[in-house]
């Protein structure tokens, strides 16, 4: 179980309503970090969930494009560095989100949990060209 | 002379004797330790030989804050309070307060840092390796404002160069044992403006340096710097340069040897042969995340053993790159935890060389905007919570210390970066979140920080430079940065 989840939904912080109504149910979140193993293949959990409605929290990355249905969840919040970096790098371990209605933006440091159907391998954005292992589809998504 | 220092050494010990003798914390291990420390001081002898190799090495983005977060993390993860744990470089004899301002930054970055360690001479923010006078980017009027480098002068000489960093091969502070540049961003040729004759772009100067003999070994990230965009690596990545040149190709057509994977540098032969290793498109991982590819450790004790066929000697600069890099995240676990691995590599080094002829130096490019809370009591987990000091003993209580809004905080915070309170979607305003110790424990933990950025910048803080081996004691005081070039220069050619 995601403690942090748990904790801040206990509290009763606001959670604005997603694109569409949260089906999610909070003992079943895990971590982005969860669906990799350190060599970055897939864990056990992405392998025995492939195809299902999963849940998973992390962070939304600055859209790519505006008017978008699709975003990319990282792990933790994506610094960059203009003294240190020429463009931004995308980290390895993160997931493709598809959403089904247009995302509204959500600060790139505030947790969120997303809810949407596991789909594992290799998939070329046709829109912004953006290639991803892992996916949600159909996905819906609120603050943690 | 010898006599002389004998016969001080025998006052300075029967003054310690007496003194001890006399006092009733005489046996407490405060004062015995320090006692022994005096003997040591007044024992030493500066070593004044020639310096047949020079090791430099820098955590970037290491300043005092953040390697004392490195020493109580290193410190707690082998069982102790964390305080009392002393780093390898620590250990070094010699030490001085290093001043990072540039000529036209308080804040530096680390072009002009490593710029200053590698010609001595301090320069422009963004630049690498060219004189002050000259703009950033104005690759026209560089002509005739390249600086000569260490490696270029010790090459000179006979001795053999390599350079080794966790981040891209190409970055600031690699880079600056080897280009000359008037913005360090121009890693590959796509990112050189139209019509910029003056230089090449930061992965040809290496792999132009490797030709022609000044570097010998090139250890690091940024494989994608060096293959064309049509070409895909090992890993499946595409490279970045819009010249069709395969620049690994090059090298190895040039008798390099090439490694990718930690496999492939196991298998590396070290003969004093050139050698390039590129086992990441971009930066290498972070300590926590690393597979598949070696660790610092491990390049710097390979890089020691093919350095060392010179007869001549060596020159080594060694950059634990993404110290920096998690600074930059505001994520205070990754930090440390390469800063940790940063240790080892000294602590190798060390092992491998002889103190009679091996200069070894110990500093960062700059510091972070790091900042650390109180009062915390002893053992404190330094990613964790700051805990109450226990009146009765030695170890924290149990009792987080909070703020006047209720709330527990962490030892260490950030003054800005991604870990803002203050939040976008919320016009900018914002609390501190509540928080558990496992939670800030945990190590993709964000610590709190207050003004909002999209990445926590460096701060024009202090370093420390801590050395051993031929003239380190010319490390003294505080001191510019540019300085380091000079005792380096000093060392190697001291008669
Ligand atoms: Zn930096």
């Amino acid at each position: 179980m995601d403690r942090r989840h748990f904790l801040l939904a206990a509290l009763g912080l606001p959670a604005i309503a997603a694109a569409a109504p949260w089906p999610a149910r909070a003992d079943d979140t895990i971590r982005l970090r969860d669906l990799y193993n350190k060599d970055l293949s897939f864990s056990g959990y992405a392998l025995e969930r492939e195809g299902e409605r999963v849940s998973i929290s992390g962070y939304m990355a600055p859209p790519l494009k505006a008017e978008s249905h699709f975003f990319v969840l990282t792990n933790r919040p994506l610094a960059v560095c203009p003294f240190c970096e020429t463009e931004a790098q995308w980290p390895d371990d993160i997931l493709a989100v598809y959403c089904k209605r247009v995302i509204e933006v959500i600060s790139f440091n505030t947790r969120i949990v997303t809810r949407g159907k596991l789909e594992l391998g290799t998939f070329t954005d046709p829109e912004t060209g953006f290639v991803s292992r892992v996916r949600l589809a159909d996905a819906v998504y609120e603050r943690a | 002379m010898k006599s002389a220092l004998i016969a001080s050494l025998a006052v300075a010990f029967s003054t310690g004797v007496a003194l001890a003798q006399e006092l009733p914390q005489k046996d407490s291990k405060w004062f015995t330790d320090a006692q022994a420390k005096i003997q040591e001081m007044v024992a030493r002898q500066p070593n004044t030989k020639r310096a047949k190799n020079v090791i430099l090495f820098t955590a970037d983005g290491n300043g005092v804050g953040t390697n004392y977060a490195i020493r109580l993390f290193s410190g707690q993860q082998a069982g102790g309070l964390g305080d009392d744990y002393v780093q390898p470089q620590e250990a070094f004899p010699n030490l001085a307060l290093v001043k990072t301002y540039t000529t036209n930054g308080q804040t530096p970055d680390s072009a002009p840092t490593a710029s200053a360690m590698n010609t001595g001479v301090k320069s422009k923010n963004t630049m690498i390796n060219v004189d002050e006078s000259v703009s950033v980017s104005d690759c026209a009027g560089m002509a005739g404002h390249e600086l000569k480098t260490f490696a270029e002068i010790v090459s000179e000489n006979g001795k053999s160069v390599g350079v080794i960093s966790t981040a891209r091969i190409t970055h600031a502070t690699p880079a600056g044992v080897y280009a000359k540049t008037v913005n360090r961003d121009w890693e590959d040729n796509s990112r050189l403006p139209e019509g910029c004759t003056n230089q090449k772009d930061i992965a040809a100067q290496l792999i132009d340096q490797m030709k022609a003999g000044v570097i010998d070994i090139a250890l690091g990230g940024g494989r994608g710097h060096f293959i064309p965009a049509e070409v895909t690596d090992g890993e499946g990545k595409t490279g970045k340069r819009t010249d069709g040149q395969n620049l690994i190709e090059a090298a190895q057509a040039n008798g390099a040897q090439y490694a990718w994977s930690d496999e492939d540098f196991a298998k590396l032969t070290l003969d004093g042969s050139p050698i390039l290793g590129l086992f990441e498109s971009s930066h290498m991982k972070y300590e926590a995340d690393r597979s598949g590819e070696p660790s610092l450790a491990e390049m710097t004790a390979a890089s020691i053993k093919s350095l060392q066929s010179n007869e001549n000697g060596f020159y080594l600069s060694i950059e634990a790159g993404r110290v920096d890099h998690a600074n930059h995240d505001g994520n205070g676990y990754r930090t440390l935890t390469d800063g940790k691995a940063f240790a080892d590599a000294i602590a190798l080094a060390d092992e491998l060389t002889n103190d009679e002829d091996t200069l070894i130096i110990v500093t960062a490019d700059h510091e972070h905007a790091i900042s650390f809370n109180g009062y915390c009591g002893r053992g404190s987990p330094i990613t964790g919570l700051c805990y109450d000091i226990d009146d009765a003993g030695v170890k924290h209580t149990e009792e987080p210390l909070k703020g006047a809004d209720g709330k527990p905080f962490t030892v260490i915070g950030f003054l800005n970066g991604v870990g803002s309170v203050l939040k976008e979607d919320k016009q900018w305003t914002g609390s501190r979140p509540e928080l558990t110790n496992d939670e800030a424990m945990d190590k993709d933990y964000i610590q709190q920080a207050l003004i909002p950025m999209s990445s926590e910048t460096h701060s024009g803080e202090d370093v420390a430079v801590m050395a051993k081996g031929p003239w380190a004691h010319l490390f003294d005081g505080v001191i510019e940065q540019n300085y380091i070039f000079h005792v380096m220069n000093y060392a190697v050619n001291a008669e």
